[in-house]
């Protein structure tokens, strides 16, 4: 679309008025407009807009040359013969039988050639065109496309439909009312009320003044500028004709010769046009936009949520008691170590464990954990959650943006327990390699148990060497107690005093530990949280932003 | 000449054949009540359509309906529509040679009807019991609840002209007032001109009135001089089309007026001459006034129909929308029984807790090799202070539950918010607020879950005074087998662990049961759970309902009353009924004196 417009901009530029540029700005930002709703607001609030940006880009790819102007008008009222009158010539079929003109008639003013684009694009056929002006061309009005729009209020109800097109299409209209039927409710509900923010493209015309004396006239020129005025369209030209005096058309006659010398009719339409959408649009972008991003407090409460619906606190608590069964395996007393491994790994029984976590977490495809499902209540609570994000964030938007915010929040929600569950299964919980420290108390343990044995294993050598008859070990003294007795009745309860000792340690490390797999834990939830939620309310709310920016230039430009 | 408006004349001869006319009054007045009392509260696509109709129903009985059919002989009325510039009002003046009524180049011109009349006839219409809704008045006025009533003894006795303001101008009022006018004429004399005749809104009404067999004249009004044959063969050809061949049209040619505002006498005396005739026949006068009588009743019986389709579609909706609330706050129902059958709310925090209370997680699983050290626990639950076990215990219940609960109660709000704005009707008594679950929800359920805790526990201590199981209960304190109740109303799928519960994980809880009965014995356990299970259930219940009725309050305070529509199609079939034996038309057939122009 933009390419289009900057086209549009470089055939326009050698004669560009100050109006242009302004006009083209105002469409980018319509088209940026659109583009960012696109997808969050119901198609049928924006047809209207595209309509006039893609008409507004056809009208000015097209002839700036050549003005269009329609007469329209109720059946009988004297369009065909304004339009003759106009013309100085007979062009369009005047007839007595209603309705009279079933198709529109198109006449040129000028070469014909740069008028044919338009007239193809307006869809009006060949054979209803005509060179206005024949043999003496009324150079004042060169450039002047008229047509001879049908009627909108018989009984042919294709006539209104044609009518309720073209009318979408032309730079200026000139309506044309008489005595009969100026005060009909059709033309000033369904169509005069609809161009009050046309003013600069509109101009009313009272035709068959001739059958109105003159007092009679004026008063009902006033009773139809009042109407007028409720219409919305208080300051418009309104003129009196009758196709049976030639001079009473010279003021129309003026009119659309200004017209068509300024060129500005197609411009002045396409930003009435662009006035319209701005205010139909206004509804829907009516709060500054509340910022991008969402509040870390909402934030914070998705991500609690999402951490108990993963089961992180089953994990965490997991890992603290996975620390204080493996420290316990290395760090125990020797002799009743054997009996711990008997238990089962609280992490192992997640499917969590090391040996579970493929080497590389990316590239492979990762086992689902064993880690319990979520319980309904926390399911629910993580859909509540994700639903107060969407609430906060949508908070003082419009509603239709409200429910965009809800849609997008909610969007990923199927796709969120797989992702939460990788989370489990492929954050790294610390717990990979034993503590250096457990190896020191380990290996101390073996001294010590070691050092006992060896105090063991003399006493029994002593007590064989005694019991064989040979002559009596001599132990070592330390003090008064035999070094291997020392050994053996030092070395066991030193033992059980080591692993008693370590076991406050191994506490404070196992709560270090949980800390530490939860710390890693949220922060990977809240990547999801971020992935699968925030990111795309983000994009809805910078979409809002977008708009809202781009709204405040299509306003702006008037 | 005839006995109309004649005092001394029976003024309630009985119509058509016997006494039907008094039946077929009655008929009308059930018809009229029964139209009074509908209502059509919800915003279907039919309502606004309805509305409309009831009150110009209403306003038709009441107007034209009613009146003619207790003075047949009353004074023809015909009443002159048409589109606004189409000189009504200069031809009313010129049928009865007096300006009676205003012309203007203004449009619209006439806001307010004119009657005109032969003053003979004027006493009748003076009574109001024609139009009663408009007040007479002998001066002209602009407001359109006022009738100008005027005599012009130039008329023939026995007809009268009611120039009708315009169909089609600004002004709104002006086209309700000439329906409304429309909707009473005996005759309707149709005026268009000839750059009127093809206009769309003008066929609409003329269509109307064919099918409800007015009595219709059309006059070609202001045709330039040369081509009026052209365009009369035209318009013949136009009504002969919407089957309106057998209306009389006359041409009236564009014609400077005299000073009075009159048109030229030779310009209308077709028209007047066929009015004289149609006066001056009271056989021919009758027959109108009884065709376009009978076509107005024989019409009302597919209109009131419609009116009763439009009643029942409420009713429908109404239903709908009702359903619409009953089957979300069902569906939340159904998720918290699915949570508390399945056990499923046993795993994870209420798990933790229940394996803290009663132990640790390895002693429930070798149950039988610990026995001992858990009946140290017990013994410690005995003393009567359940320790922060039992305590955390109770709380994850509590909370577990009451995100259960809210969750379902802001998913049912969601569901039915979303189900009545798809609904029209449903959308129009929305309003915001509904979409969340009611105040203070959390609340609600908190309290709702302590109250029944609270419940279980009187229950338990109710129960203790009976059976075998009171010796053995009474050594544990009230609390502790509370809470176990508590939890066997979540673990338990009737004690029978399921494959699936096992192969998720829940397998503890059920083990959790078996130790369970294995401590209290499995009936009693059983009976206290379902119990307790019907008592929480009930509460939930009851709050759901409370919150549903949120809803349906809005659907109640709008009244969609039951009924109405058969009520409306005896009324309507009785008025038929009365018809047919009235027999209006049966006498002869309608012989229009021809137009001839």
């Amino acid at each position: 679309m933009t390419g289009m417009i900057g086209k549009i901009h470089d055939v326009l530029r050698p004669d560009r008025g100050p109006d242009v540029d302004r006009l083209l700005a105002r469409i980018d930002a319509l088209t940026r407009l659109l583009d960012a709703a696109e997808n969050h607001l119901p198609a049928e609030r924006l047809v209207a807009a595209r309509t006039v940006v893609e008409r507004a880009g056809a009208r000015l790819a097209r002839s700036r040359d050549h003005t269009v102007v329609a007469l329209a008008g109720a059946t009988g009222s004297g369009k065909s013969s304004l339009f003759n009158a106009l013309a100085r010539q007979e062009l369009s079929p005047v007839g007595v039988l209603r309705p009279t003109t079933g198709v529109t008639h198109a006449g040129v003013w000028g070469p014909p050639a740069g008028a044919a684009e338009l007239l193809d694009w307006i869809g009006v056929p060949p054979r209803h065109r005509f060179i206005a002006g024949g043999d003496e061309p009324d150079e004042a009005l060169r450039g002047l496309v008229l047509l001879d729009l049908p009627d909108f209020d018989s009984i042919e109800r294709t006539h209104r439909a044609e009518v309720n097109r073209l009318l979408g299409l032309v730079d200026l209209v000139v309506w044309v009312l008489d005595p009969q039927k100026y005060a009909d409710r059709l033309v000033h509900r369904n169509y005069l009320r609809e161009f009050g923010r046309h003013k600069d493209v509109t101009v009313i015309v009272f035709n068959q003044a001739d059958v109105l004396g003159r007092t009679e006239l004026s008063r009902v020129l006033d009773d139809l500028r009042h109407l007028l005025a409720g219409d919305g369209l208080a300051d418009v030209p309104l003129l009196a004709t009758s196709t049976l005096e030639p001079a009473s058309v010279d003021p129309l006659r003026t009119v659309l010769e200004r017209a068509v010398a300024g060129r500005q009719a197609a411009l002045r339409r396409l930003a009435a046009d662009l006035d319209v959408v701005g205010d139909d649009l206004a509804g829907l972008l009516d709060a500054a936009p509340p910022g991008t991003q969402v509040d870390s407090a909402t934030t914070r409460r998705l991500v609690d949520a999402l951490a108990a619906s993963a089961g992180v606190p089953v994990v965490v608590e997991a890992v603290e008691r996975a620390y204080r069964h493996r420290a316990a395996l290395h760090t125990g007393w020797p002799l009743v170590r054997g009996l711990r491994r008997l238990r089962v790994d609280p992490l192992r029984r997640l499917h969590l464990s090391d040996a579970d976590r493929p080497a590389d977490p990316a590239a492979s495809v990762v086992a689902a954990t064993s880690v319990p499902a979520p319980n309904p209540a926390q399911r629910s609570a993580a859909a509540l959650a994700v639903r107060s994000v969407a609430d906060e964030a949508g908070a003082g938007l419009p509603g239709p943006w409200r429910d965009a915010v809800g849609s997008a929040a909610t969007s990923r929600l199927d796709r969120l327990p797989d992702a939460l569950d990788r989370v489990l299964a492929t954050t790294d919980l610390g717990l990979d390699r034993p503590r250096r420290w457990w190896r020191l108390v380990q290996l101390t343990q073996s001294l010590i148990i070691a050092a006992a044995s060896v105090g063991l294993g003399w006493l029994v050598v002593g007590y064989l060497v005694r019991v064989l008859g040979l002559p009596p070990m001599e132990y070592p003294m330390v003090g008064r107690v035999p070094l291997p007795t020392l050994l053996l009745l030092g070395g066991l309860p030193a033992g059980l005093l080591a692993a008693l000792l370590v076991r406050p340690i191994v506490s404070v490390g196992a709560r270090r530990a949980r800390r530490r797999a939860e710390q890693r834990l949220r922060a990977a939830v809240a990547d999801v949280g971020q992935e699968h939620v925030l990111a795309p309310v983000h994009e809805v709310l910078s979409h809002y932003a977008t708009a809202w920016e781009a709204l405040g230039q299509l306003r702006s430009g008037r | 000449m005839t006995t109309h408006g004649d005092p001394g004349a029976d003024p309630r001869a009985p119509v058509g054949e016997g006494s039907a006319a008094p039946v077929l009054g009655e008929a009308l007045r059930r018809l009229r009540g029964a139209l009074a009392t509908t209502t059509y509260p919800l915003a279907v696509p039919s309502a606004a359509e309805a509305r409309r109709t009831t009150r110009a129903l209403i306003t038709q009985l009441d107007d034209y309906l009613l009146p003619r059919l207790a003075r047949l002989d009353a004074p023809l009325l015909v009443v002159v529509g048409g589109s606004t510039g189409a000189g009504k009002s200069t031809l009313v003046n010129s049928l009865v040679r007096a300006r009676v009524t205003v012309p203007g180049v203004l449009r619209p011109t006439t806001r307010a009807p004119v009657l005109v009349c032969h003053p003979r006839d004027l006493a009748w219409f003076r009574q109001a019991e024609l139009l009663p809704g408009l007040t007479r008045t002998t001066r002209p006025s602009d407001d359109p609840r006022t009738l100008q009533l005027v005599s012009a003894p130039a008329l023939t006795p026995g007809l009268a002209f009611l120039d009708a303001p315009d169909i089609d101008s600004v002004v709104d009022a002006n086209r309700a007032l000439s329906a409304q006018l429309l909707a009473a004429a005996d005759l309707w004399l149709f005026v268009t001109t000839a750059t009127r005749y093809a206009d769309a809104v003008p066929w609409e009404l003329l269509r109307t009135a064919q099918l409800r067999g007015t009595v219709i004249t059309v006059v070609l009004n202001r045709v330039p001089g040369p081509a009026g044959e052209e365009i009369a063969a035209h318009l013949s050809e136009m009504l002969a089309a919407q089957d309106l061949a057998a209306a009389p049209l006359f041409v009236v040619p564009e014609t400077e007026v005299d000073g009075q505002g009159l048109l030229p006498e030779a310009a209308t005396t077709h028209l007047r001459a066929w009015f004289d005739r149609l006066a001056a026949d009271p056989d021919v006068r009758a027959g109108v006034v009884r065709q376009t009588l009978d076509g107005a009743l024989a019409a009302l019986h597919p209109t009131v129909t419609g009116l009763a389709a439009a009643i029942d579609e409420q009713t429908d909706t109404a239903l709908i929308l009702t359903d619409v609330v009953e089957a979300a706050y069902r569906t939340a129902r159904q998720t918290l029984t699915q949570g508390l059958r399945d056990g499923r709310l046993l795993r994870g925090e209420v798990l933790a807790r229940w394996q803290e209370f009663t132990g640790s997680g390895e002693m429930l699983r070798q149950v039988q090799a610990r026995i001992g050290r858990r009946r140290d626990r017990r013994s410690k639950a005995a003393t009567g202070r359940p320790g922060a076990a039992g305590e955390q215990l109770q709380t994850a219940l509590e909370s577990q539950l009451a995100t259960l609960l809210r969750a379902a109660a802001a998913e049912a709000a969601e569901t039915a918010y979303a189900g009545w704005q798809r609904e029209p009707a449903g959308a129009a008594l929305l309003d915001p607020e509904l979409k969340e679950p009611g105040p203070e929800l959390s609340e609600r359920a908190e309290r709702l879950i302590r109250d029944w805790q609270r419940g279980v526990l009187e229950l338990v201590a109710a129960e203790g005074g009976g059976r075998r199981r009171a010796a053995r209960g009474a050594a544990y304190a009230v609390n502790a087998t509370g809470l176990t109740v508590m939890v066997a109303v979540f673990a338990s799928t009737a004690f029978i662990p399921t494959g699936l519960e096992v192969a998720a994980g829940a397998g503890t809880a059920v083990a959790g049961q078996k130790l369970l009965e294995a401590i209290f014995g499995d009936r009693a356990i059983r009976a206290l759970a379902a119990k307790a299970r019907d008592d929480l259930l009930a509460r939930i219940d009851a709050l759901f309902a409370e919150e549903a009725d949120r809803y349906l309050a809005r659907l109640r305070a709008v009244e969609v009353r039951v009924g109405l529509g058969t009520a409306l199609r005896r009324a309507a079939a009785a008025v038929e009924n009365g018809r047919r034996a009235a027999a209006l038309t049966a006498r002869t057939g309608l012989a229009l004196p021809g137009a001839d122009r």
